[in-house]
């Protein structure tokens, strides 16, 4: 070996130098473009389950059978605030099953049982029509089906119902097979800060 | 307007699907919700059932957690020479980055963010990522691959499973090493495809996430599960021979400032033990800085170290966990 020292030390640290700079311009770069804190979000505009004018009559359940957990961290929420609480409430009943002898749909929506319906207010006993009902989504049941935002979205409800990610439970996969496999792009990462507003939440 | 026709539409269609009587004529009683004091009786619109998104703050300390790792590595490797210390740094960041933060957001992945944020105008990434990307890269052009040996999980892992350290030939280990390099550059390319047709092949295809997260897909779980079978005889098969970003670490720690190296003693030529090393990364006597890990196994392996350097060297633990001469 007659490598002269001193000059592969000069090439080296040259090297290194050239190195660190290119690795400083691609930050620099990324830097002036960032944005801060993000985390995969459901535009309800976008959602097929949920966006006023898509023309199919069946629930997507992409968010459902997709994410890579058993159970999906996908799960429906029904905002209060929006909720129209109807006595034949359709992201809760079937209401295309055949009427019961109470005459309300025989079969429920929700596929796991997994919504509580509760009369709520000044309860009138005799004429169970005129009340108002709470709609309880239990999230250990839900698996963010969308078959209840599907009977709820406009012009069928209100549109109180929506699937959203619940944080606790989503392990934030940089690539997330929802947003792969969802059919509107709906499912994507933004910025908190530029989150969808809920728009039952503003109507009501 | 629109909603009209559709809910026209949509009467039309229950109608048609109807079996004569036996459904409800449904339609919609309302057009606003009704309001606490319309509804009576005391109620309260209880509480939305939402979970805020892990606060900001967290992420940070993800980042300085990882800084810390680094730095703690660098410490037990270069300065203490000490294989368990620099073991145990990388159980920890096990813990933490495998199995509490269960794999996301990792340095391996991030190279596919960075390679969109860097050609798609619209794609930008975090600074929690920005950092999670280049502080390991930046690492290893002063101190080497400290991340691969005190802070990858996925390298922490396989790095416990190597009971008999096995030797690879050389020249298929530096055939195999190339892989890495194809990953690299089909990783690149599938993840800067516009977005319909963008994929993260190295999260898709990351054999150990599984494992920390316990629950994947029974493909990837097998997958993981051969590695580090194979990893029991043969040292970190997925960071010599598949990691892309093992593939950049290497390149840069080829221009190392400070590496592993053996204890000067005047006047005596000295050198580490090959067989000391299972991952193939001395040659002759010399370490390849590019493809050292930073175990430190040869410190421990080599007698001249235990000489110098009276440490609490527990040798027969270190042997339990994989460690020392084969």
């Amino acid at each position: 070996m007659k490598d002269d020292p001193s000059r592969r030390d000069v090439l080296t640290t040259a090297a290194r130098v050239s190195a660190l700079l290119g690795l400083g311009a691609v930050g620099a770069y990324m830097v002036r473009k960032t944005m801060a804190h993000d985390g995969w979000q459901i535009d309800p505009e976008l959602c097929v389950n949920s966006h006023v004018g898509a023309a199919e009559l069946v629930a997507c359940q992409k968010c459902a059978t997709t994410c890579v957990l058993q159970l999906s961290a996908v799960r429906a929420v029904n905002n209060h605030a929006g909720c129209g609480r109807c006595y034949i409430c359709p992201a809760y009943f079937d209401v295309k099953s055949a009427v019961g002898p109470d005459g309300l749909p025989s079969e429920k929506a929700c596929p796991r049982d997994a919504i509580r319906r509760v009369a709520i207010g000044e309860i009138d006993p005799g004429d169970m029509a005129n009340n108002y009902y709470e709609y309880q989504i239990d999230e250990k049941l839900c698996n963010g089906c969308g078959i209840c935002v599907m009977g709820c979205k406009e012009p069928a409800g209100l549109g109180s119902i929506r699937l959203e990610v619940r944080y606790d439970l989503c392990v934030d996969c940089n690539r997330c097979s929802i947003a792969q496999t969802c059919p509107t792009d709906a499912y994507e990462r933004i910025p908190f800060d530029k989150s969808k507003p809920v728009v039952a939440a503003e109507r009501a | 307007m629109t909603v009209r026709a559709v809910l026209v539409g949509l009467l039309l269609m229950l109608a048609a699907s109807m079996p004569a009587g036996a459904q409800i004529d449904y339609q919609r009683p309302v057009d606003v919700a009704p309001t606490e004091k319309s509804i009576g009786g005391g109620y309260q619109v209880p509480v939305v059932q939402r979970r805020p998104p892990r606060s900001y703050a967290l992420e940070i300390i993800d980042v300085g957690v990882l800084t810390a790792g680094l730095a703690a590595t660098a410490w037990t490797l270069l300065v203490w020479r000490n294989r368990l210390a620099t073991l145990a740094v990388s159980i920890v960041m096990l813990a933490y980055l495998g199995f509490y933060r269960e794999g996301c957001v990792c340095p391996i992945g991030s190279i596919q963010n960075v390679a969109v944020a860097l050609v798609d105008p619209n794609y930008s990434i975090s600074y929690v990522v920005i950092a999670i990307f280049l502080l390991p890269l930046i690492a290893s052009l002063f101190v080497g691959r400290v991340f691969c040996g005190g802070v990858c999980a996925l390298g922490a892992l396989q790095d416990l499973v190597l009971v008999r350290p096995g030797a690879v030939p050389p020249k298929l280990d530096r055939a195999l090493g190339w892989l890495r390099y194809v990953y690299l550059v089909l990783a690149v390319i599938l993840a800067v495809l516009p977005a319909a047709n963008r994929d993260f092949i190295i999260c898709r295809f990351d054999p150990f996430v599984g494992f920390f997260r316990r629950t994947g897909m029974i493909e990837i779980l097998s997958f993981g599960a051969a590695l580090l079978l194979l990893g029991l005889f043969i040292g970190r098969p997925y960071c010599r021979f598949l990691c892309p970003y093992g593939g950049l670490l290497a390149l840069l720690a080829r221009l190392t400032w400070r590496g592993v190296v053996p204890i000067p003693i005047r006047g005596q030529e000295g050198g580490l033990c090959p067989e000391s090393c299972p991952y193939g990364a001395i040659d002759g006597i010399r370490v390849d800085q590019g493809e050292c890990v930073s175990c430190a196994r040869c410190y421990q392996a080599c007698p001249r170290e235990a000489r110098q350097t009276r440490g609490p060297t527990l040798v027969k633990l270190t042997k339990m966990v994989g460690g020392g001469k084969r």
